[in-house]
């Protein structure tokens, strides 16, 4: 459970998210406009950010918490990541997911590589290991991303717009990936996607004028189009 | 088979090194004492491969961290003007006449750390206030910091004595040539420890070479890494130039060679990085003692001279596919 008292964050002297006080109790799909906060408001539950006001989660507050004990407790799946270094592999990278398990001085275990092949071989990527991260599509990207937050092994996952770059086939095979893990961890996820949204059918948190609240009977395209402000209704009325 | 071929010529170069020089050993003496060929051998031969080996695994090395903490491939404790800061340091001491020792240590080596060491506070201080492109941020502070010193540097000219000028002109061109023990042994130890403790951090590293948030979100304090190990670099690299002179180039380029030889990721070439360090620089140093000139090219300019078109040919092999 994640819960939010008075939280704030202004950025550059602009309010970004205004005196939040939230319970997220499991699932949930964040939506909102561009540049509504969605991803910061994800970056401010990592600890990416200092930010006014509580964040707790398991009643601990994650300021509190050590980098590895958060690393523990949440990870974070970007919609795509730029590598400086060209020669790390696949293999390597979902590695990388056990540092927090790792013992100070020394190398990755036998069960973190382990666990490593599991998870590759869980989303059928055996075959990219030796890749070069650098050289994946954007599909097989995303897919490895969750591979290495799978390693992490933490309590919660953040996915944020995980279908943004991806075609509609391997929008779909993500979206069975993400529904799948919501019985093993709680899943948030951020996303412009309707269509995906609907699929992974996670209570839904919209974020608008610098809050954020529950919305209930989101996909009604009544509610859309307040929320949105505009009027979509026939590409909506399959969902609803 | 390249791979192969480079390190078996700077083995065998290193090797030789300490034979090769403008006076020639008499071998048989080498053994002798009191005689000059081992005065030669043991007292400046031995002592300088010690040094430039050191030297340039301080150099590999700073550089591969520079590069990887900030994931920029130009980024060295050159280009941020940490070793025009060491130089700066030396001048004044030149300028200023101080010949004197600071507890057994030459004034110009104390005001060269100095420099480059209050150039480093200044980088940090001045970092605090970078927000967005924060890489590139600072490579621009490095490079107006470089202008400024040797804009100052040329007050110092303008000032100095020409015996105070050539001083400052051999200092500024970076040399190995030294006596004795002491300093080989100094810098080997601070070579050490900079090894010892990159090797420490090399999954930090490691992590660190995809980005600074990827770090974080696996739980790298990367605040805490980067700091420590820049001004463990950056001390490094004000210890080397005070005593040596700046010395550029294998910084730059030894990471990127060494990346081209073994596309590995960052924690598997730390050593490899600084082994390769030190050979290219005795390989250079000894380059310079063989070719007999008027006197001993600068060691810089063979650097330079050496690594320039080796680097180019290792890129343009590297996109040949």
């Amino acid at each position: 459970m994640i819960n939010l008292k008075n939280v704030s964050f202004t950025y550059k002297k602009e309010n970004i998210l205004q005196d939040i006080s939230l319970n997220i109790e499991s699932h949930v799909s964040i939506l909102g406009e561009n540049g509504s906060g969605k991803s910061t408001f994800a970056k401010l539950l990592c600890g990416l950010q200092s930010y006014e006001g509580k964040i707790s989660i398991e009643a601990e507050n994650i300021e509190q918490l050590s980098l590895l004990d958060l690393a523990k407790t949440i990870a974070y799946v970007p919609a795509q990541l730029e590598i400086y270094d060209d020669s790390m592999s696949v293999e390597n990278f979902v590695l990388l997911g056990r540092f927090a398990y790792k013992d100070r001085f020394f190398a990755y275990s036998k069960e973190d590589k382990e666990k490593t092949k599991e998870v590759l071989e869980l989303l059928h990527l055996e075959y990219l290991s030796h890749l070069s991260m650098n050289s994946l599509s954007s599909g097989q990207m995303q897919l490895v991303l969750i591979a290495q937050a799978l390693t992490q092994e933490s309590k919660i996952i953040i996915f944020d717009e995980p279908t943004a770059n991806l075609d509609p086939k391997n929008s779909k095979i993500i979206g069975k990936y993400i529904k799948q893990l919501k019985k093993k961890c709680q899943v948030i996820l951020i996303t412009h996607d309707l269509h995906l949204a609907k699929f992974i059918d996670s209570p839904v948190l919209f974020v608008k004028n610098k809050k954020i609240s529950f919305q209930k009977d989101f996909f009604n395209p009544a509610t859309l189009r307040v929320l949105y402000g505009v009027a979509f209704d026939d590409l909506v009325v399959a969902y609803a | 088979m390249l791979k192969i071929s480079v390190w078996l010529l700077f083995v065998s170069i290193f090797l030789v090194s300490p034979f090769i020089g403008v006076v020639d050993l008499d071998m048989a003496k080498i053994l002798h004492s009191g005689s000059l060929s081992q005065t030669i051998f043991f007292d400046l031969r031995l002592p300088r491969v010690l040094f430039a080996f050191s030297a340039g695994a301080i150099l590999a090395l700073s550089g591969l961290l520079f590069q990887t903490l900030f994931r920029n491939p130009m980024m060295t404790p050159y280009t941020l003007g940490i070793s025009s800061g060491a130089v700066l340091g030396a001048g004044i001491a030149i300028k200023l006449g101080l010949a004197t020792l600071f507890f057994g240590v030459a004034s110009v080596s104390v005001f060269g750390f100095l420099g480059a060491f209050l150039t480093v506070v200044l980088l940090m201080y001045l970092s605090q206030f970078l927000h967005s492109a924060y890489n590139t941020s600072l490579l621009l502070l490095g490079i107006a910091l470089s202008l400024f010193y040797t804009s100052a540097l040329m007050i110092v000219f303008y000032l100095g004595s020409s015996i105070q000028n050539d001083m400052l002109i051999r200092f500024t061109m970076g040399s190995l040539s030294i006596i004795g023990w002491g300093n080989p042994i100094l810098l080997a130890g601070v070579a050490l420890f900079l090894l010892g403790s990159s090797l420490i951090y090399r999954y930090e590293l490691q992590l660190m070479s995809i980005s600074d948030e990827s770090a974080r979100l696996k739980g790298v304090n990367t605040k805490k890494t980067t700091m420590l190990l820049l001004l463990l670099a950056s001390l490094a690299i004000g210890i080397l130039v005070s005593i040596s002179g700046p010395i550029g180039f294998v910084g730059l380029i030894v990471p990127h060679m060494v990346y081209k030889l073994y596309p590995q990721s960052v924690e598997k070439r730390i050593s490899k990085t600084a082994l390769f360090g030190g050979l290219f620089l005795v390989f250079c140093d000894t380059l310079t003692r063989a070719i007999q000139t008027q006197s001993e090219l600068p060691i810089g300019i063979m650097t330079a001279l050496i690594g320039g078109p080796f680097f180019i040919y290792l890129i343009v092999k590297g996109s040949e596919k």
